[in-house]
């Protein structure tokens, strides 16, 4: 019992204490660090859990930004309020977002799944592109502050904090829920649950409106922190970034995705402080992640980083077809 | 505001516009249709999404520029950029399928989409050190630059040219796919390639040789381009999106659907640009989306 609450005990202290030791850079840096872990989770409990391949993830992060950025810029409610309505405004959005898309994606399933979410992906990102006047277009909406209190970068990154501990908890109570079994087990064998009576497409359904909610408290949360959201968020070139992540890290854990974002989102300071090909850097450090380690950092750690033959490792559980 | 609407339409009483428009439309089909129809084949058979395949096809672009700056005789210097670029981009798919593609058929659908889609950031950035961040233009060859006058009406040649060449494509997949032994390997293999396989026939090789075709295609369709768009970084995201909603309302894996798909596209980005100025993405996504929501399959797929 002692050390099953240590841990995250310690996590949380360390996450607390982080930005004593960090500059105002690397405070800025860790808010994103935060808000693309909870997107990655969010985005790996349809893969990891649920055997969905979204590759349209990042129309609910986009979601989450734009609105975030006008409930601060148009609705002109005061700061206090505006803090309280942000993260219910960009998750009611984005979860409204998601039945839509859901309604008509979850009757697919595998890689047919996967072109339909990209495709309305594609279909968001192209009205965020052209209905100027809401998103302000190619420019995107710039200039956003957090409202009020949270203006000062350590204040916002505490609320940052508590909106992805929130997030991670309440993902966490759905995937150890019986719903999130019965995910597991619509993964495994999708057939054989229908077959017990259980209503498979209402359940990836759901799984995917939760999912989009929380990935657009993640793109709200990002959004106000980096100032500007564009439509670029949504295009194609930003469908692989939780696919990544989620990979990165480990789809058969439930932290790994978190952990895959903090290494993508360091790695991509730090290579592109230094040259202007940080895609091709991305690129291969897909490959390698593909090729020598399907299984993700949390994978290594499971399996023994030294382990010869890593690639013989067996398949992740979910069916390759 | 039908006043409104007429004047908004007038365009459509004019023959001239028409002709133009439909030409453009055809003929930018056609381009499309080369890159649609190996991205269908190499779903139908390899089972794999090439997100690469807008790359392979700017490379072959760009492959395009090189040689033809090669030769001082513009007509020679074409006609070897076409040849230059489908052989350089069949190499590059082969190396891409036997090093890279082939070690993941058996892995999960998300390694297989993230493998191609890393591959169009490293050819991406592989052409910016290659060929500049600057974009390129290859002169038409005087014999096809000019114009051919018909019913009163002027013709870009090298439009007719695009749509023949097009047409010259298609003519020969559909005999290599309905009147070869290889065209029945492959129209078996998008139906149940583990039959296949138990049969006796080398799929490896199969596989290899379809993303080589593909590739190729891709390839050559980048060179015939060239003359006609602004060759540089970010050639390849356009195309991918349009080749992209091309196979999806032509219906992945038939190479029919895809060559029907890509004139439905090029003649609702022509028109859709006189129309609805500036929705001509919308208009091709919307077609996307009312077919994946009404059919899910495409236009001319079967059935999962």
């Amino acid at each position: 019992m002692k050390s099953r609450h240590a841990a995250p005990l310690v996590a949380a202290a360390a996450l607390l204490a982080l930005p004593f030791g960090l500059t105002e850079f690397w405070i800025f840096i860790a808010v994103e660090v935060l808000a693309f872990a909870l997107y990655a989770v969010s985005f790996n409990v349809l893969l990891g859990y649920g055997g969905m391949l979204s590759f349209g993830h990042a129309a609910f992060f986009g979601v989450g930004g734009y609105t975030a950025a006008l409930v601060v810029k148009q609705s002109g409610l005061p700061p206090v309020l505006a803090v309280a309505c942000l993260p219910l405004a960009a998750m009611f959005v984005s979860a409204a977002a998601a039945l839509v898309i859901g309604f008509f994606s979850v009757r697919r399933a595998g890689i047919y799944f996967a072109m339909l979410t990209f495709a309305f992906q594609m279909l968001l990102y192209t009205i965020a592109l052209k209905a100027t006047p809401l998103t302000g277009g190619d420019d995107g909406l710039t200039g956003l502050k957090p409202p009020g209190p949270l203006a000062q970068p350590l204040a916002y990154y505490y609320f940052a904090l508590a909106m992805t501990a929130a997030g991670l908890h309440v993902l966490h109570r759905v995937v150890s829920s019986p719903f999130g079994y019965t995910l597991r087990a619509i993964r495994a064998n999708a057939l054989r649950v229908q077959y017990l009576g259980i209503n498979v497409r209402a359940h990836r359904l759901a799984a995917f409106v939760v999912s989009g909610a929380f990935a657009g408290l993640a793109g709200a949360i990002f959004a106000l922190s980096n100032g500007n959201v564009f439509p670029e968020w949504l295009n194609w070139t930003a469908s692989a970034t939780p696919v990544v992540m989620a990979v990165l890290g480990g789809t058969a854990s439930f932290l790994g995705p978190a952990l895959g974002a903090a290494v993508y989102v360091v790695l991509e300071v730090l290579i592109s402080g230094r040259t202007e090909y940080w895609p091709l850097a991305m690129g291969i450090i897909i490959v390698i992640i593909v090729l020598l380690m399907p299984e993700g950092l949390t994978g290594l750690w499971r399996t023994g980083i030294v382990r010869r033959g890593a690639r013989a490792a067996p398949l992740p559980t979910r069916e390759a077809r | 505001m039908l006043e409104l609407i007429a004047q908004h339409f007038a365009w459509a009483q004019n023959p001239v516009v028409l002709a133009r428009q439909t030409l453009a439309g055809v003929s930018n089909g056609m381009l499309l249709f080369l890159i649609s129809a190996g991205l269908s084949l190499i779903f139908g058979v390899l089972r794999i999404l090439n997100f690469a395949h807008g790359a392979l096809f700017m490379l072959g672009a760009l492959i395009a520029v090189s040689v033809a700056a090669l030769l001082p005789d513009p007509l020679a210097g074409f006609a070897a950029a076409l040849v230059g670029a489908a052989a350089g981009l069949g190499l590059l798919g082969a190396a891409i399928e036997t090093k890279l593609l082939r070690r993941i058929y058996r892995a999960p659908h998300e390694m297989q989409l993230l493998l191609t889609f890393a591959l169009v950031f490293i050819l991406g950035d592989a052409a910016k050190l290659i060929w500049g961040r600057e974009e390129h233009f290859v002169a038409m060859p005087a014999l096809l630059a000019g114009g051919a006058q018909a019913f009163g009406l002027v013709f870009p040649l090298y439009r007719l040219f695009l749509i023949a060449a097009g047409a010259a494509v298609a003519a020969g997949l559909w005999v290599m796919l309905y009147r070869t032994r290889w065209g029945i390997f492959i129209r078996a293999a998008t139906m149940d390639r583990e039959m296949l396989a138990a049969l006796g026939v080398d799929t490896r090789a199969l596989f290899t040789t379809v993303f080589t075709l593909g590739a190729a295609l891709a390839g050559l369709g980048g060179a015939l381009a060239a003359p006609v768009v602004a060759v540089g970084p970010g050639l390849h995201v356009q195309v991918l999106i349009d080749a992209f909603a091309v196979v999806v309302i032509g219906g992945l894996g038939s190479v029919l659907g895809a060559f029907v798909a890509s004139l439905l596209v090029g003649l609702v980005n022509a028109f859709g640009v006189l129309a609805f100025p500036g929705l001509a993405v919308v208009l091709t996504f919307g077609c996307m989306a009312i077919v994946l929501i009404v059919r899910p399959r495409g236009l001319l797929g079967t059935a999962e």
